[in-house]
Formats: C-alpha cells, sequence, structure tokens
C-alpha cells in the first residue's frame, strides 16, 4: 500500500530509472548516498535517483513519529507493570489500549509509504 | 616455467577485487524505510508485552492459588523483617493465623512445627527439647528462658496472608505492637488497630 496508489519511485522515463552506477558510472559505493556530484532531484543533468525528494522529507517525519511513539511504548509498558504489581488491572488495561493505539498509529506510518526511500 | 595469463583474465581478477573491496567499504545499505519497519515491529512487540502482562503473565508476590492456600494444621516458613530472620506461620484449627520468629530463645536452633505435641500442635525446640505454645509463644516445656518473637500476620480478602509487623515474646499484641507498627507504617497501623478496636484481630 502507498499513497497515492499510484506511486512508484523514480521517474516515468525508465532510461532515468537505470541503477545508479549505470547512470553515473563514476560513482562507486564508497561513494555514500549524498554524493557531491549529485546536485538536483530529477530528472535531468546531476539529478539523483529521487524524483520527489519531499516523499524522502515525510519519510524522516514518520520515522520521527514512529520513535516517539515507541518512546511512549516504553513508558507505558513500565506504568503497566508497575500498576499491575499495585494490583491496579484497571490501570494495567488503559496502558495496553494506549499501546494497541499507538501501535496501530505506528503501523499506519509505516504503510502509507513503503516505497518511500 | 612460468604460464602467462591472458591479458582478460587478468583485468577480470582486478576488477572483481575491486568490486569486493568496493563491497565490504560500503555505507551500511539500512535505509530509513527499512529502519521504520524495525521500528513498527518493536511497537508491535510492545503492545503484545503490555497485554501479556495485563492478561497476569508475571507472577505477582502474594497471590494466592487455591493449592497454595494454607490449610488448618499447616505452617509456612518465610523470612521477616528481614531476609535472614527466619519465621514461620501457622493456620490454626479454628482459622487463624499465627506467626512466630523460629530462632529459638534458648540457643538459637531452628524451631519447628508439631501438630502432633500438646493441645493444638507445638512449636519444638528438638536441640534441647524446648517447646512453646502455638497460641501465644510462651514457653511451655524445657530451659528457653522467654517466649518466642511474634510476626504480626494479617489475612487478606483475597486470601493472601501477609506479615506486617514483630511484637516482642511478652508483649500483649494491641497496644505496643500497635504503636511500633504506626511509627513504621501509618496506614497499616490504621487498619490493624481499628480491626483490633472493634474486636476484630488478634
Amino acid at each position: 500500500m502507498s499513497f497515492p496508489p499510484d506511486y512508484h519511485p523514480g521517474s516515468d522515463q525508465p532510461r532515468l530509472n537505470r541503477p545508479v552506477p549505470e547512470r553515473y558510472p563514476q560513482i562507486r559505493p564508497t561513494s555514500g548516498y549524498a554524493d557531491a556530484r549529485i546536485l538536483h532531484s530529477g530528472p535531468g543533468p546531476g539529478a539523483g535517483t529521487e524524483q520527489e525528494p519531499e516523499r524522502s522529507a515525510l519519510l524522516t517525519a514518520r520515522l520521527l513519529v514512529v520513535l516517539s511513539i515507541v518512546v511512549g511504548q516504553l513508558r507505558a509498558l513500565s506504568l503497566a507493570v508497575d500498576a499491575w504489581m499495585e494490583g491496579h488491572t484497571g490501570t494495567a488495561w488503559w496502558c495496553t489500549g494506549f499501546q494497541l493505539l499507538s501501535f496501530l498509529i505506528a503501523l499506519g506510518a509505516w504503510r502509507i509509504g513503503t516505497q518511500d526511500r | 616455467m612460468r604460464v602467462r595469463q591472458p591479458a582478460r583474465a587478468v583485468a577480470l581478477r582486478g576488477r572483481s577485487q575491486q568490486v569486493l573491496r568496493d563491497h565490504l567499504s560500503a555505507d551500511s545499505l539500512t535505509s530509513r524505510r527499512d529502519y521504520l519497519r524495525v521500528m513498527t515491529t518493536v511497537s508491535g512487540g510492545l503492545t503484545v508485552g503490555s497485554l501479556a502482562v495485563s492478561a497476569g503473565v508475571l507472577h505477582r508476590h502474594g497471590d494466592a492459588e487455591a493449592a497454595d492456600r494454607l490449610a488448618p494444621g499447616q505452617a509456612v516458613l518465610f523470612t521477616y523483617p528481614g531476609a535472614y530472620d527466619r519465621a514461620m506461620a501457622v493456620r490454626l484449627a479454628d482459622g487463624g493465623v499465627v506467626g512466630y520468629s523460629t530462632v529459638c530463645t534458648h540457643l538459637a536452633c531452628g524451631v519447628l512445627w508439631r501438630e502432633d505435641r500438646g493441645e493444638e500442635g507445638e512449636l519444638y525446640c528438638p536441640c534441647h527439647e524446648g517447646a512453646f505454645d502455638i497460641r501465644t509463644g510462651q514457653v511451655t516445656q524445657g530451659p528457653p528462658p522467654r517466649g518466642l518473637p511474634k510476626v504480626l500476620m494479617q489475612e487478606r480478602a483475597d486470601g493472601s496472608i501477609w506479615a506486617i509487623g514483630t511484637a516482642y515474646a511478652d508483649e500483649t499484641v494491641p497496644p505496643a505492637a500497635c504503636g511500633r507498627l504506626g511509627a513504621a507504617h501509618p496506614r497499616a497501623d490504621a487498619i490493624t488497630c481499628h480491626q483490633r478496636a472493634n474486636g476484630e484481630g488478634n
């Protein structure tokens, strides 16, 4: 699943979707992702492989959201264990509900753009 | 005699070595997308963990199972108030629970529960045949100079039994023990002393 549904990474022009080593023989794996010779998003001269750089920023944002969620879940789990040990079973179940909701949000944040990069 | 290799074979080997070196020294191929997937999986794992905790997978200290119930005439050993203070709780025939230190006041031997001795059973020290009354902890036989220190027991509505304080051997439980208990645990004191005032306590 991805949004929009017809999204695919890369260009509509197949020649621009050739592997990077083929398009830029000078770039070797040791060049890293941020090669200085890639100046613009494509298509065109100096273009990298990403045709929609805003999706890259969105991927970073989604990753930050999920990381925040996981931190909150760790805190909620410790609260749930404390509550359970003190006999407050209702509080533990509320924490579990929060965990479930958080997981659903994280799942959505991942599934909404599985092809982004 | 040395065999000359074709130039093409040498070039291929050089090329493969170059590819291998590049592969080994390349950046990690873990992308943000992979990382997002991993963190989502972690999130799911935490949810499952919380579900298990709420469902009761963790054992709580003091949880009473049916098989763990203390039947009349049975005793259970524990340590209280410190990790090296051996104590024993005994369920009496009338349903009450009493607790005592199991360190004999004579020469500190381990005291045993003997249900077959006396009218209701006795705490018996095998070293010098000392014996203590199970209801009061007072000496009924042998050389011990004084009775056993008491451990105050409380049985709660859920069936769990808790040690909540200690009392000297010659101390009548209510006033002195209640006051000392109150100094350490104000809330427990309020409960037990209230029960005692109403004639429910021991």
